[in-house]
Parts: structure tokens; C-alpha cells; sequence
């Protein structure tokens, strides 16, 4: 996709900075703002002693570090990770083990680590750990990558961390598996086993609903959500899509916000979506998250070298995991499980890493030749 | 560096395109659910958020044939809580217990209990619920509403009948007539959250309640009072276990007075009204509550004894197996098949007319007349005035008569029904018979319900009621009618007689089964004017102690009605020369005798023949009632004031 009209800028050795993406990200982080904005302002009011900008303060203060992270890592060669990448890969290990032992409960999960007055989400950061971690090794073993052993070496390297986020966290522990699988997908020229593994994977998962009773309940609520109690979020998420209509009820009136849909702010903020501006709205949504998506596959398929692409490659599978497995949970396509939508969804620790990782992405973009 | 190589971007691609497909059956799941089921989930998320509140519709009024209003609505308060906007729950539950005098469990149970709104007591006064409001507690709801009032607490309990906490008729004519009365409730609409809290601002949708429409019924409150009045001294004098009358228009059935004593209050109806002795369990109470609401004059049968005598009379009159001129001779019993049935007269009224039989009340007559007609005529006409169907009064719960099966009447069950005795009616099928065959053989339907009107007094619906012509002849009715009167004039009923009115008449006085309990029902039926009947009463006293004839007990309870009601309903009284001279009857001017001494004053009187009562002690005249120069009564009693 590199413009060939401007090949007589070559003497300038001119380089490339991605704008369509930053715009996209800075339109999809206000869009975010003003959700998050109209979501959470009746749990403030409740929660927060009347403070209807209670978690619009606290996300715009993450999304401001964010922003700054993003665009001080833009700058950097993403090269000069490399030497780091080891160190953060364990680093993931640990917070995320520490989690487990000094974790802070919230709904029955230990996912925080508290430091002082700040929260911190170690998964998070694991995500962002294996993307670099992966692209770096599968680059480094890319010519035996297609043989199945050195294939199932690298899954193997990822195992502990699936294994330590999983315990508290499922749904992260399968986006990093899902990263990990695109990852060699694309860095492998074979087809079959991907089928295989693919099919494995579906096997798999048969086997271990059925093995925990919770998960084939969960499975029972899926499909009638209306016959259980604990069907109820969905439930009421659906209520939200169904109502919204075509063009929506119009922004800040929703209803089901209002304590209907529990955390409406959380993971189901993208019913809120639905119900406040129609399926127009949550179509031209999902079509941003798309052009998103779209923008990383340029860079991708522009970088340099392999590692720069699969970097781009693996923050591609974890945007597009997270906004697919998130969207396909509240329009209950798939049993229920905790995932946020990216740059929408409260959540500050996952602000900071996203635009961090789109920070990544942006460096990358700047490596792009306009000329091969 | 490793470059990225071509099989590599284009796995980048097919990732790609693998997302692009997913992202795109996703939203197609949003089409489905945003388009095709939009509606269920909005249905489904509205029923959500609503909350309906109901806003009662005002019952309609009853009013009587003067005007008055005999039911109608008082503003009470609705106490609720909503469990979720409760503040101080203790706080609550001690203020609502103390003020609604609630036991604190009660309250507790309804303030804990989760639920979006909780009722905790109905009914309250305005006052009461005004003073919780004051309080101002976070949760705890005050609505207003409408509660049955009655503002003459016990007239014509058994009629009217009560209404229960949703304000639907229980008894009476508030159950019979409750469509009418009832209304149609409104409600308002609005939205909540998941609190329960209404959102200020939401679309609300309001309802208006239609208020129910009016009733005007026939029965007059001064006659059912003029009623009353009387059953209640008779009551008291013979320590009856009750007293029941039924005042109504023999032409077109209209009841102007039901009196069932003893009644009850009507703003209390579960307040048993007799001595509260000791405790009694929930289900002896709802029997004796069920017990005091019954409506004796419709609900119970009895065995009507010597009135019935009317019907017998009539249907011999009519089928010509008897004149008034037949003569009978009554040695005091007489013999059917092995039975010898006794007249009342031990000695027996020995030789008599017809007439005179009537008047006499004499049972061998009537047996006598009886066996004339035969079983299938007497049968024939108690079907044709009506006996063997119910009255169709409007009034729920009307008992049907209780006759031997036709074909096991032999003599003596014919002997026996002949003067009133071996079968049951009502009190108000006695009273709608005798109707029929005093008003010129038209058989009506007795019945309150005149009319219904909207708040506004505009005219809704004018009841009709069946009526059935020829019952018997008008010839037939005729000579009724002056037999009767002769019966009151001249005969047993001699008590009921008011000089001046031409009533007709015929006492009764019957048993209660077992005859063994030795227990008595003594009744009069009488109407007025006897040549064109436009009142008819039925007194029933039930077991009254002592004296127990009807001719001596029941029939002066309705010559005090009459003598109340008959000028009351603008019958003239015309005076007869002998009644003139019998009565002193007439009117004089009263005579100025305010300063005169009291011997003077009282030879005065003398001439004038008047009762004279004096107040204090003294010798001079100081003040006079009626004053002088005032038209009176022969009969008035005179007060002079003394000094």
C-alpha cells in the first residue's frame, strides 16, 4: 500500500507517521470519554457521594498518562525495546503471581494490586508483555517456526503466564492465547496445523465446560437467559440493545443505565451504546474499531522487519480479540465472561496499556519506508 | 534484521479479513437484535421501568327517595413503604407502628420485606396520614384514597350492605349493584430506576379514574327511621330476638323501609354487635359476622301462620268455592281425616260468616275453604301470584320458598297450609303477594334500584321491573281489600287502627320449629288507604317473651308506623261521624290564660275537655304551651307554668 506516486521524494529519505491511526485512536478515546461519561455519572451519583464525574475524572487521568506514554514511545525506536522485552516478560510473572497472594478484591475477583492510592491490573500489562515477548522470540526462530516443535516451544514459553492470569482471569488468559496462536499463524507459512489447532482448541473447550459444572450452568444461561438469576446481566444488556432501536434513545438517555445494567460503565457499556444511539451508532462504532484494525494491518504488512510486524500484528489480535469477544458476550452470542471494550470501557490500568501499545504501533509506522 | 516475508503479509490479510468476517456477523446479531426483536425488549424494559401507580376511582353515591345521601366516600390514606429509599428503617418502624397502632412485627416485616412498594396499612384517617407526612421520612409513601362512608352508621345496615378494602361491594346493594357503583380505576405511569426511585422528568402517562355512577334507590330514610324507631321499642319490650319490616308500595314494588333489627354499623361492619363474650376464635366470628349481616327480611323463611289466611281467602274468593255470605260453624277444632287441628279460640267461634271468619282469624274457615279448592287448585294459585318463584328483589342472597312436593300433600298437609302453616316463605314474599292481591291482582317486583345517575346527575339507566297482570280479578282484590279493612276496623287486627286512615290488615302469630322450643313469630301485615292501597308494612317480631299474639304486639308497631308515615306521604285523614264523636276528634283555638289563676285556668280547660299538665308550684298562670289564639288538637295535651 505504499504510495508510489511519491517516489520523487526519495532523495529526502522522508519517513512515515501513521496520522489516519492517531486520529482514529483520539477520536475512539473522546468517544470513549463521553460514554464512559454517560454511563457512569448515575453510579457516581450513587457511589461516589454524588459526584457524577467521579470515573470520568479517573479515566481521564489515566488517559491523559496514557496519551503521554503513547507519544513519548511513538518516539522511540520500538528496537530499543528488545533488551527489555526478557525483564518485562518476567516481570508479567511476577505481578501477576503477586496478584494472587496481595490482590485486592473487586466482585469476587483478585485482579488489582494496590499501590498507595493508585490500582493496577497486572493482566493488563501481561498482555503487553507477550506481545512484545512473542514477537521478538518468534522473530528471532522465524525460519523453524513451521516445524511443529518450535511451535509448541513457544506456546510452551507462554503457558506460565496463561496458566497465572487464567486463574483469576479466564477471558485475558484466552486473549493471550488467542495473541500467541495469531502471532505464529502469521509468522508460519503452513496452513494444516492451524486447522488442527484450531479444531484441538474447540475440542478442548468441550471438554473443559463439561468437566466444571459452573461453566456448563453458564452455558444453560446462555441459552435462556430469561429461565436463570444469574442470567440476569445479560439480560438486562439485551434489554438495552433491544431497546435502542435504529437511531437510539439519544445520548444520556438511557435508562437501563440506571442501575438495571450493574457497572453499566464495565463491560457492558457497549449495550449502553446500543440504547443511547441505535444500531447507526453502534454499527459506526464497530466500522472504527474496523478502520482501526485495517490501519495495523498496513503498518503490519509495511514494516520493515518481522519483529516491527508482528508487534503490530499482536496489538491487532488483542484490539480486535477484546472488541470481538466483548460484543459477542453482550449481544450474548457467546456465554457471558468479563472482557472490556477497548478505549471505551472504565478501566485505567487498560488505558495506560493500550495507548502504550498504540504508542508501539505509531513507532513502528514511522519505520515504514515511503519507498522500498 | 528478518524482513518480513509475502507468505507472512499474507496470513497478516487473512487475519484481517477473518476479523473483518466475525466484526460483520456481529452486526448482523445487532440487526437482528436492535431491529427484528427491538420491540420485545423494549416491551420487556419498559414493563422494567414503570411502575403503575393506581389512582382508585370514587365509588358512587346512593341516595335515597328525599335526596339524602345513604353512601357515599370519605378521603383515608394509603400508608406504604418502598423498601430501597428507606433511610432509617428504625426509625420508621417505631414512628409508623405508634401512629397507625400497628404492633412492631407487623411494621418491621412490611419495611423488610424487598419489594419495590409494600403496603402497610389502608384506610388510615386523613388525619393520621397527614401527621406521618409531616414527619417527612425518606421511603415511606402517604396516597390518598377513597373509603366507603356511611353518615347514618346503622339505617338499613342489611340493605345498603358495606364495601371491603378494595372497595368492592360485600353485601347488599353495594354487591348487587356494584357495576354501576364501582368506577374505573386511572393510574398514573411513571419510570424508576433500578431503586425504585421515579425519575423526575420521564414521560409519565396518566390515566383519570372515572368515578363510579350514582344509585337512587326507593327506600326513605324518614320512613326506614319512623321504621326503626318502632321495631327498636317493640324490640325492647318483648326482648325479641329481632324485628324485621318491609314498608313498600304495593303498586309498583318499591321498598321505602327495610328495618332488620338489630342492625349494625355500617362504618364498622366487623365489629360484632352483640356482648363480646370472651375470646372467640377467627372462624365463630366470621359465622357470627355472616350471622349479623344477614338480611332476615330476605335471606331467612318462616312459616307465615294466620297472614297467609290472605292467600287462601283470595284463591276461594276467586275460584267461587266460597262467598262472603257462606256460613261456617267452628266448635273450636276440626277434624281432617285422623287429625283434629284446633282453631285458636278453644271454646270456637261457633256460628259464622265468611267475613266474620276472617275477622275471627278462624282456622276451621280456612280449612274448611282449603279443602274446598282442592290441592291442585290451591297449587294452581300459588303458582299464578307468584309463590313458588323467587321475588326477584335486588337484594343478593333472596331465599325461595320452601313448599311440600305436590304430589305428597294430602288433606291434612292441605288442611295445615290452608291457614299458613307446614311450608316457609320470606317475610318479603308474604309482603309482594299480599301486594298483588291488594293492588288489583298485579303481581310486582319489590326492589330499591330506581335509577342511576352519573355524578353530574345525568340520567343513565331507569330500571324496570316485571310485572304480571291478573293475577287474580280486580273484583277479587276489591272484596280483599274490604274484608282486610273489616279485619282492622273490626276483627283481630283492631290494634292497628288509626281513626281517620282506612287500613286493612291480618295479624299472625306462628311458630318457630321445633314447636317443642315453644318459641314465636308474631307478625302483622297492614296497608293503607284500604280503597287504594299506596303503603304496605309487614311487621315480623321473632321470638318475643311474654305476650306473643300478633294481634296485640306486632299490629300496634305498624299503626305507630302508619300513624308516622301516612301523613308524612300526604294521605289525608277523613274523619267518619262516629269516629268524629268516638275520638274527639276536631280542633279549637287555644284560650289566653297567662295571668289568670289556676283555678280559673282549670275551669276553663274543662270546657274545653284538654289534658292540662302544670309546672311548678303556685297559684298564678305565668306561661302557657301552645301559646294562645293557636290552633290545636281536642286530644292536645295542655302545659301551664306556675308561680
Amino acid at each position: 500500500m505504499s504510495p508510489r506516486n511519491e517516489r520523487s521524494r526519495r532523495p529526502k529519505k522522508e519517513n512515515y507517521f501513521d496520522y489516519s491511526l492517531l486520529f482514529i485512536i483520539i477520536f475512539l478515546i473522546c468517544f470513549g470519554l463521553v460514554m464512559l461519561y454517560s454511563t457512569s455519572s448515575y453510579n457516581g451519583q450513587i457511589k461516589a457521594n454524588g459526584d457524577s464525574a467521579f470515573y470520568l475524572k479517573k479515566q481521564l487521568t489515566a488517559t491523559i498518562l496514557g496519551l503521554i506514554a503513547m507519544m513519548i514511545i511513538a518516539r522511540i525506536d520500538y528496537h530499543f525495546w528488545e533488551r527489555f522485552t526478557l525483564l518485562a516478560f518476567l516481570l508479567s510473572h511476577v505481578l501477576s503471581a503477586a496478584v494472587l497472594f496481595v490482590g485486592s478484591d473487586f466482585n469476587g475477583s483478585k485482579r488489582w494490586l494496590k499501590i498507595g492510592p493508585l490500582s493496577f491490573q497486572p493482566s493488563e500489562f501481561a498482555k503487553l508483555a507477550v506481545i512484545l515477548f512473542l514477537a521478538l522470540v518468534i522473530s528471532k526462530v522465524s525460519k523453524k517456526i513451521k516445524q511443529f516443535r518450535t511451535m509448541l516451544l513457544v506456546i510452551t514459553l507462554c503457558g506460565p503466564i496463561v496458566a497465572l492470569v487464567g486463574v483469576n482471569n479466564l477471558s485475558t488468559a484466552i486473549i493471550i492465547l488467542g495473541i500467541a496462536v495469531i502471532l505464529i499463524f502469521v509468522a508460519s507459512p503452513k496452513y494444516l496445523q492451524f486447522i488442527l489447532i484450531g479444531v484441538g482448541g474447540i475440542a478442548f473447550m468441550g471438554i473443559f465446560i463439561y468437566l466444571e459444572q459452573y461453566r456448563a450452568e453458564r452455558l444453560k444461561i446462555w441459552l435462556n437467559p430469561e429461565d436463570f438469576d444469574k442470567g440476569y446481566q445479560t439480560l438486562q444488556g439485551l434489554y438495552a440493545i433491544g431497546s435502542g432501536g435504529i437511531l437510539g434513545k439519544g445520548l444520556g438517555q438511557s435508562m437501563q443505565k440506571l442501575g438495571f445494567v450493574p457497572e453499566a460503565q464495565n463491560d457492558m457499556i457497549f449495550s449502553i451504546i446500543c440504547e443511547e444511539l441505535g444500531l447507526f451508532g453502534a454499527v459506526c462504532l464497530i466500522l472504527l474499531f474496523m478502520l482501526m484494525i485495517w490501519r495495523f494491518m498496513i503498518i503490519a504488512n509495511n514494516a520493515p522487519d518481522l519483529y516491527g510486524a508482528l508487534i503490530v500484528v499482536g496489538i491487532m489480535g488483542h484490539i480486535a480479540l477484546q472488541v470481538i469477544l466483548n460484543i459477542a458476550v453482550v449481544t450474548n452470542s457467546i456465554p457471558n465472561t468479563g472482557i472490556t471494550l477497548p478505549f471505551i470501557s472504565y478501566g485505567g490500568t487498560s488505558a495506560l496499556f493500550l495507548l502504550s501499545e498504540m504508542g508501539l504501533a505509531l513507532s513502528v509506522s514511522r519505520q515504514v519506508k515511503l519507498e522500498k | 534484521m528478518i524482513k518480513s516475508k509475502t507468505f507472512n503479509r499474507k496470513k497478516i490479510v487473512i487475519v484481517f479479513i477473518a476479523i473483518f468476517l466475525i466484526l460483520l456477523a456481529l452486526v448482523g446479531r445487532l440487526f437482528y437484535l436492535m431491529i427484528a426483536k427491538s420491540e420485545y425488549y423494549q416491551e420487556k424494559a419498559d414493563q422494567l421501568h414503570e411502575r403503575e401507580r393506581e389512582i382508585k376511582a370514587a365509588r358512587g353515591k346512593i341516595i335515597d327517595a328525599t335526596g339524602q345521601i345513604v353512601a357515599t366516600n370519605k378521603t383515608v390514606c394509603t400508608i406504604s413503604v418502598i423498601h430501597n429509599q428507606i433511610k432509617e428503617p428504625e426509625k420508621v418502624i417505631s414512628i409508623l407502628a405508634n401512629e397507625l397502632e400497628l404492633s412492631e412485627e407487623i411494621v418491621r416485616k412490611r419495611v423488610e420485606k424487598y419489594s419495590s412498594i409494600e403496603r402497610v396499612k389502608t384506610n388510615v384517617d386523613k388525619e393520621i396520614g397527614d401527621k406521618i407526612r409531616s414527619y417527612a421520612l425518606a421511603g415511606v409513601k402517604v396516597d390518598e384514597d377513597f373509603k366507603r362512608y356511611y353518615p347514618y352508621d346503622t339505617l338499613a345496615s342489611k340493605v345498603l350492605g358495606f364495601t371491603g378494602s378494595d372497595n368492592q361491594g360485600i353485601i347488599g346493594l353495594e354487591v348487587k349493584y356494584e357495576t354501576y357503583l364501582k368506577g374505573q380505576n386511572g393510574y398514573i405511569l411513571t419510570m424508576t430506576d433500578a431503586r425504585g426511585v421515579e425519575i423526575e422528568d420521564a414521560a409519565e402517562g396518566r390515566m383519570e379514574p372515572i368515578a363510579g355512577n350514582d344509585l337512587y334507590i326507593s327506600l326513605d330514610s324518614n320512613i326506614q327511621k319512623f321504621a326503626e324507631q318502632s321495631a327498636a321499642k317493640v324490640m325492647k319490650a318483648k326482648s325479641a330476638e329481632s324485628v324485621s319490616i318491609i314498608v313498600m308500595n304495593p303498586k309498583n314494588g318499591e321498598i321505602m323501609a327495610m328495618v332488620n333489627l338489630p342492625e349494625f354499623n355500617l362504618n364498622d361492619p366487623f365489629t360484632l354487635n352483640t356482648e363480646n363474650t370472651g375470646l372467640i376464635d377467627e372462624k365463630t366470628k366470621q359465622t357470627m359476622l355472616n350471622q349479623m349481616w344477614r338480611n332476615r327480611c330476605i335471606n331467612d323463611t318462616y312459616e307465615p301462620g294466620s297472614t297467609f289466611k290472605i292467600l287462601t281467602a283470595a284463591a276461594g274468593l276467586e275460584e267461587g268455592v266460597v262467598t262472603l255470605e257462606d256460613t261456617f260453624s267452628c266448635p273450636g277444632f276440626k277434624i281432617v281425616e285422623d287429625r283434629r287441628i284446633r282453631c285458636h279460640k278453644i271454646a270456637g267461634h261457633g256460628g259464622e260468616t265468611f267475613i266474620q271468619g276472617v275477622m275471627n282469624s278462624c282456622n276451621p274457615v280456612f280449612i274448611e275453604v282449603g279443602l274446598r279448592l282442592g290441592v291442585d287448585n290451591i297449587f294452581k294459585y300459588f303458582n299464578q301470584l307468584g309463590l313458588m318463584t323467587k321475588t326477584g328483589v335486588d337484594l343478593p342472597g333472596e331465599a325461595g320458598t320452601i313448599m311440600h312436593k305436590k304430589e305428597n300433600v294430602g288433606l291434612v298437609e292441605l288442611a295445615t297450609m290452608s291457614f299458613g302453616q307446614s311450608f316457609q316463605i320470606t317475610p318479603i314474599q308474604l309482603a309482594t303477594t299480599v301486594s298483588s292481591i291488594v293492588n288489583g291482582g298485579t303481581r310486582i317486583t319489590p326492589h330499591f334500584g330506581v335509577s342511576v345517575r352519573a355524578y353530574d346527575g345525568e340520567l343513565i339507566k331507569n330500571f324496570t321491573y316485571p310485572e304480571k297482570n291478573n293475577v287474580i280479578s280486580k273484583e277479587t282484590s276489591e272484596t280483599m281489600r274490604s274484608i282486610l279493612e273489616k279485619v282492622v276496623s273490626e276483627g283481630t287486627g283492631k290494634k292497628a287502627y288509626i281513626p281517620g286512615f282506612r287500613i286493612g290488615g291480618k295479624t299472625a302469630t306462628s311458630q318457630t320449629l321445633p314447636r317443642s322450643a315453644k318459641k314465636y313469630i308474631s307478625s302483622f301485615i297492614g296497608f293503607a288507604p284500604a280503597e287504594d292501597p299506596q303503603v304496605l308494612a309487614l311487621a315480623v317480631i321473632y321470638d318475643p317473651k311474654g305476650i306473643y299474639y300478633g294481634g296485640t304486639i306486632a299490629a300496634p308497631v305498624v299503626q305507630e308506623i302508619f300513624g308516622n308515615i301516612l301523613p308524612y306521604l300526604g294521605i289525608e285523614q277523613v274523619y267518619e261521624a262516629n269516629e268524629i264523636e268516638e275520638f274527639n276528634i276536631g280542633d279549637i283555638t287555644m284560650p289566653n290564660l297567662v295571668g289568670l289563676s289556676k283555678t280559673e285556668a282549670s275551669s276553663i280547660l274543662k270546657e274545653y275537655d284538654l289534658n292540662v299538665e302544670y309546672l311548678n308550684e303556685g297559684e298564678t298562670v305565668t306561661d302557657q304551651f301552645p301559646l294562645a289564639n293557636e290552633t290545636i288538637r281536642k286530644t292536645s295535651n295542655i302545659i301551664l307554668y306556675l308561680e
